[in-house]
């Protein structure tokens, strides 16, 4: 359904991705997993259209995104939804016109089949009284859970997270994981969940996809990371830190960096 | 003395980058501003009446307050040169004319610069940092229309009639200055005014302010589309904002004032 092929970015010398390959597969858990600047944010925004990449290709179906531009993405966009790390809502809308925003735009749908559609996502995400609110009413999490609301307002084929459990206490975190589960299990849709957070994706992935340095270290079903004896796979999904993957972010040498005048 | 004409040229260069940005701009907002217009539901989406309310009704009483002021001032400046010649009854006419032609536009779209064109930028740059931007577009929602051509539309309306209704109330003050302080009678008073008024000054201004309000909306929305990082970027996005909206403002009138009576 979505495949990646060679996708390398940079920004100015700094390489953030390397060569990216996977295919995340139709009515499937993807679950794309990193340390933070790892470039899972830049991999994302290429997957949706907001960014080109330097090199590589993004298949959605047989359509090749990275060749479209402009209204020429208005199809794909279309049939996808996305979940924003902080929600993204639009402040000056109600969470009613937020996630009757994308329907208006792009259905002849009179107000009143609108309205029945807002108060059926409402109550996919359990916040069906909370129509008429602003989102700076919202809590952190209520905010994320209309976001999917809103992202889901087209009934799109595809889903993309962007670290969808970030910020969120335990059980609103487990809410929306289980919200994740519920969406590809129930509804079949293909989600994308760009996240740092393992258990997470251990829970409910169908696959996992880690990246190291701007490149894919491993990919498997959740048994098979695991089951990985690759020592940087290892402290990855067990947080340990110490092990091959560096505390210190620079490139540098210490000693000589302090010796430089 | 390198690193000053270095300087100097990379300067020139962002400049010549912003102007060419703010054409693409100007040129998609106007013709995001026909799909509009022609799509009937879209149009009644489009909040205009609350925009022209925004922009327009809730600047009228600083705009008034400042033009009836201004109109007071320029009278007393006047009066007191024409005093030594004994010419009060030029006074009238003169305080229509400078302020039709030229004070009227001037000053409101000034006012409206700081007041509006800042907000465009802070509200704009706000979703930008915030990812709003970026989620409409993920919606397959052009922001363009979503943002930017109801607030010109918007302006396009409001700016026109408050420098209108702004050179009317600085003539009025200068009118009350000039007949309860000067002695100057108030039926010859407005007869000076309307002898020497002519339809020119009045609609030179108007297409004045037509053009400040296309500056204001373009930069304003240029400079929020454009901000990158965080709230410290938001806030100097703003003050560019309102800067260069100043600064283009000033020499499109010195230019138009020229191409008019020049």
């Amino acid at each position: 359904m979505i495949r990646a092929h060679g996708i390398k970015k940079n920004y100015g010398v700094r390489t953030v991705l390397n060569g990216i390959d996977f295919v995340a597969e139709r009515k499937k858990i993807t679950y794309i997993l990193g340390s933070s600047g790892g470039g899972k944010s830049t991999l994302l925004k290429i997957l949706i259209g907001a960014l080109k990449p330097d090199d590589g290709q993004v298949f959605f179906h047989e359509m090749d995104i990275t060749k479209l531009r402009g209204t020429g993405l208005d199809p794909f966009r279309k049939k996808i939804g996305m979940l924003f790390q902080q929600g993204a809502l639009l402040n000056s809308l109600t969470v009613g016109e937020n996630i009757s925003l994308p329907i208006r735009e792009h259905t002849p749908l009179d107000d009143n089949i609108i309205k029945i559609m807002v108060k059926m996502k409402l109550e996919l995400v359990g916040l069906r009284d909370f129509e008429d609110l602003y989102p700076g009413q919202l809590s952190g999490g209520m905010q994320k859970r209309v976001a999917l609301a809103r992202a889901l307002a087209l009934d799109p084929e595809v889903v993309f997270f962007d670290e969808p459990t970030s910020g969120l206490d335990p059980i609103v975190s487990s809410v929306i994981t289980k919200l994740i589960s519920d969406l590809n299990r129930v509804l079949g849709i293909t989600c994308i969940v760009v996240t740092h957070a393992v258990e997470e994706a251990m829970k409910i992935a169908n696959k996992i996809v880690i990246l190291y340095k701007g490149m894919v270290l491993a990919e498997g079903t959740p048994a098979e990371i695991r089951g990985s004896s690759d020592p940087i796979v290892q402290q990855f999904i067990t947080g340990s830190p110490d092990g091959p993957i560096s505390f210190h972010a620079s490139s540098r040498d210490f000693r000589e960096d302090l010796l430089v005048e | 003395m390198k690193n000053f004409v270095g300087y100097l040229g990379r300067a020139f260069i962002t400049f010549l980058q912003d102007l060419s940005s703010l054409y693409y701009l100007f040129r998609e907002t106007v013709f995001q501003s026909f799909v509009l217009i022609t799509d009937r539901k879209k149009l009644s989406q489009a909040r205009l009446l609350t925009q022209i309310d925004e922009i327009g009704t809730q600047s009228l009483p600083l705009v008034l307050a400042v033009a009836g002021l201004l109109g007071v001032a320029m009278t007393v400046l006047i009066s007191f040169q024409l005093k030594e010649v004994g010419g009060y009854s030029y006074i009238p006419g003169l305080v229509a004319v400078a302020i039709f032609r030229e004070m009227g536009p001037l000053i409101t779209a000034l006012i409206v610069a700081g007041r509006v064109g800042a907000a465009f930028t802070a509200r704009i740059g706000t979703m930008k940092v915030s990812e709003e931007i970026l989620a409409l577009e993920t919606m397959a929602i052009n922001p363009v229309r979503f943002l930017v051509v109801q607030r010109f539309i918007g302006l396009l309306f409001s700016l026109p009639a408050l420098t209108t209704l702004a050179s009317f109330m600085a003539v009025f003050g200068g009118f009350l200055f000039g007949s309860t302080r000067l002695g100057i009678r108030p039926d010859t008073y407005v007869r000076e005014t309307l002898d020497v008024l002519t339809f020119t000054d009045v609609y030179s201004g108007v297409i004045k302010a037509g053009v400040f309000a296309v500056v204001i909306v373009m930069v304003g929305c240029y400079r929020g589309l454009v901000v990158e990082g965080g709230a410290e970027e938001v806030g100097r996005a703003t003050m560019l904002s309102v800067v260069s909206s100043t600064l283009a403002i000033i020499v499109l009138d010195t230019v138009m004032t020229g191409a008019f009576y020049g």
